[in-house]
């Protein structure tokens, strides 16, 4: 294939190029703005949703929650033996969680209260942090904190411990034992692990009760029974199962695509007026240019030709380097501005890092909705112009 | 070598239609030199355009070294022009921002000759006239003259039988056109056939010149 490329033509083309001077960097640039943004929009959007599914993967089977005069409030924890007592239960846990406010940075940490002790909690942990130190957790004098507290704590000059403020306005301090492992930042950049006896210091909550309770099931397909008869047994308890939780995280998601989805149109939109405006005609040098090959001896295939390599090194040149601007801007730089269109559902604003996540098939599909259709926009007007008579061309 | 028989051209020109040319009917021979006579709109440039097959005439027929390139395809008149024809045009129409080597090389690089061959036919054409120091100067930056010949060297790359000339001195002064006619003699000598088509009159009393034909309002008067 590459003895059949005619160097000279293709030489003469990126002399074409280089002589159109300004009016090829103008293309180029704008090409390469419009490639970089298109990229960007959905690599964002394929690392979050990478990052999405990573931490759905962690999220309980059913959670119940108690509602009373339509609003959450705690729940008994006798009722987990009731619950434990139905067939098809492995476990259920109650939870001990809420928010606390940090004045000096003004964000909300998410603080959930853990029992180090039990089995599933401690296999877990192991998996999500990145330095946990167990023994520390279980002598309760510890918490694990994603990155997004950790920095926020740093900068407020608490690097080993925290001292939190209870509703008696008493100081709790807690040593930092632990960060959450990168992969699940966007869930837990604004959370605090602490144990379970701490939240409930924390947040001034009796020992009879929880936020919620977690239930576990031995077959996945026995949830919706399961929920049928917790609900039927307590009516106040509403009970949100992982694919619920599933679907609220979509929605958001989907919701802050919308965003993106308007920025990707209007860098389409962008692109196809340049396309439109390449595919309208050539300019009277590029015309008389053409008139003249044709009378020294070029054959139309021949322009067509030359063109093509023209095009096709414009366009591939500035979809590679669009593209790679995107990889920088989106992996190296972290997006910035672009990202917290989607992050931010908690009050921290996490600064969390955006996994590397590259779909082939958006890079083809990026690739076939601008190489081929700039190629496709520059050809039609010159093979038009190269299929007039030369004299006519040249008038 | 041309043969042109009972040739008509119209063009339309918004719902008008022009005819350019009215049954022409001409012979040259080969190695003879042709002065194309005629007023502005005459005919002569339209003529010259068919004999090239850079167009298709609405009727008749036309034949160059036996060939009827009134019929030959696109691809196969354009193979044709760049084997066996040279053009020199009114306004040299070179190409700018290329230096005087690429536009003398334009016509071949299509040829994918191998570059050595074609730096060498490119540097004999510039020496012989006389613009082989500039090889590597952008054409915009050469005065009239000098661009003249770049468009003479770029016409004989392919060692034409064929040189057809398109008013080539009307953007040239006195002295210039004499440098042009001298080529042109030159050429001539060399057993190239000439069709020169002009309204100067310093191609009407030259000696080499073999023929003279007029024409008016599309017609060989």
């Amino acid at each position: 294939m590459l003895a059949n490329i005619n160097v000279l033509l293709l030489d003469y083309a990126l002399g074409s190029l280089k002589r159109q001077g300004g009016k090829s960097i103008f293309i180029f640039l704008v090409l390469c703005l419009l490639i970089f943004l298109l990229a960007s929009v959905l690599m964002i959007a394929d690392a979050i949703k990478f990052e999405l599914n990573t931490t759905l993967k962690t999220l309980p089977q059913i959670t119940l929650q108690r509602f009373v005069a339509g609003r959450q409030t705690n729940v008994s924890v006798e009722r987990v033996d009731t619950i434990l007592a139905l067939n098809g239960v492995e476990r259920a846990i109650p939870r001990v969680w809420g928010y606390y406010y940090f004045k000096p940075a003004g964000v909300n940490f998410s603080i959930v209260g853990i029992d180090a002790y039990e089995e599933p909690y401690k296999k877990r942990l192991s998996e999500l942090t990145r330095t946990f130190d167990l023994s520390t957790l279980e002598k309760e004098g510890g918490m694990i904190v994603g990155e997004g507290v950790q920095n926020v704590l740093r900068e407020n000059y608490y690097s080993d411990f925290f001292n939190f403020i209870t509703p008696k306005g008493e100081r709790y301090p807690l040593k930092i034992a632990g960060v959450f492992h990168s992969d699940i930042a966007l869930e837990s950049n604004d959370l605090m692990l602490v144990p379970k006896q701490a939240a409930y210091t924390i947040f001034g909550m009796p020992p009879e009760e929880a936020t919620d309770i977690v239930v576990h099931v031995s077959n996945p397909v026995e949830i919706p029974t399961i929920v049928q008869k917790i609900t039927e047994r307590y009516p106040d308890l509403r009970a949100i199962t992982q694919d619920d939780l599933r679907i609220s995280y979509q929605n958001i998601f989907d919701y802050k695509s919308g965003f993106f989805l308007s920025l990707f149109i209007v860098c389409v939109f962008a692109f196809f007026i340049v396309i439109y405006d390449k595919a309208s005609g050539l300019s009277s040098e590029e015309r008389r240019e053409i008139g003249i090959l044709k009378a020294l001896g070029w054959r139309m295939s021949d322009i067509v030709h030359a063109k093509f390599y023209e095009s096709f090194v414009m366009a591939l040149s500035a979809f590679l380097t669009g593209f790679c601007a995107a990889l920088f801007f989106v992996y190296v730089l972290q997006a910035p501005l672009l990202r917290s269109v989607f992050i931010g559902y908690s009050e921290l604003k996490p600064p969390f890092r955006l996994p590397f996540s590259v779909d082939v098939k958006m890079i083809v599909l990026l690739f076939f909705l601008s190489v081929p259709v700039y190629i496709a926009a520059t050809l039609i007007p010159s093979w038009k112009a190269a299929s007039l008579d030369a004299d006519e061309v040249m008038r | 070598m041309i043969c042109l028989h009972h040739v008509c051209k119209r063009f339309a020109q918004g719902d008008e239609a022009i005819e350019a040319l009215k049954d022409v009917s001409l012979e040259i021979a080969q190695g003879e030199c042709v002065v194309l006579r005629g007023a502005s709109g005459s005919g002569k440039s339209t003529l010259l355009s068919l004999i090239a097959g850079l167009a298709q005439p609405s009727s008749g027929e036309i034949r160059v070294l036996d060939r009827e390139i009134s019929k030959l395809p696109e691809h196969l008149s354009a193979l044709f022009r760049r084997a066996h024809i040279g053009f020199i045009f009114q306004k040299f129409h070179l190409i700018p921002g290329l230096n005087v080597e690429e536009n003398v090389i334009a016509p071949l690089i299509p040829a994918n000759l191998p570059l050595h061959v074609l730096h060498e036919k490119a540097r004999i054409k510039m020496e012989a006239l006389h613009i082989d120091s500039k090889a590597k100067r952008d054409v915009k930056r050469l005065s009239g003259g000098e661009q003249q010949r770049v468009a003479i060297a770029r016409a004989l790359i392919n060692d034409p039988v064929l040189i057809l000339a398109d008013e080539p001195t009307a953007n040239l002064d006195a002295k210039l056109s004499a440098e042009l006619i001298e080529h042109l003699y030159m050429l001539k000598q060399s057993g190239v056939t000439l069709l020169i088509a002009t309204h100067d009159p310093l191609f009407f009393d030259l000696d080499f010149v073999d023929r003279i034909v007029e024409l008016k309002n599309g017609r060989i008067v």
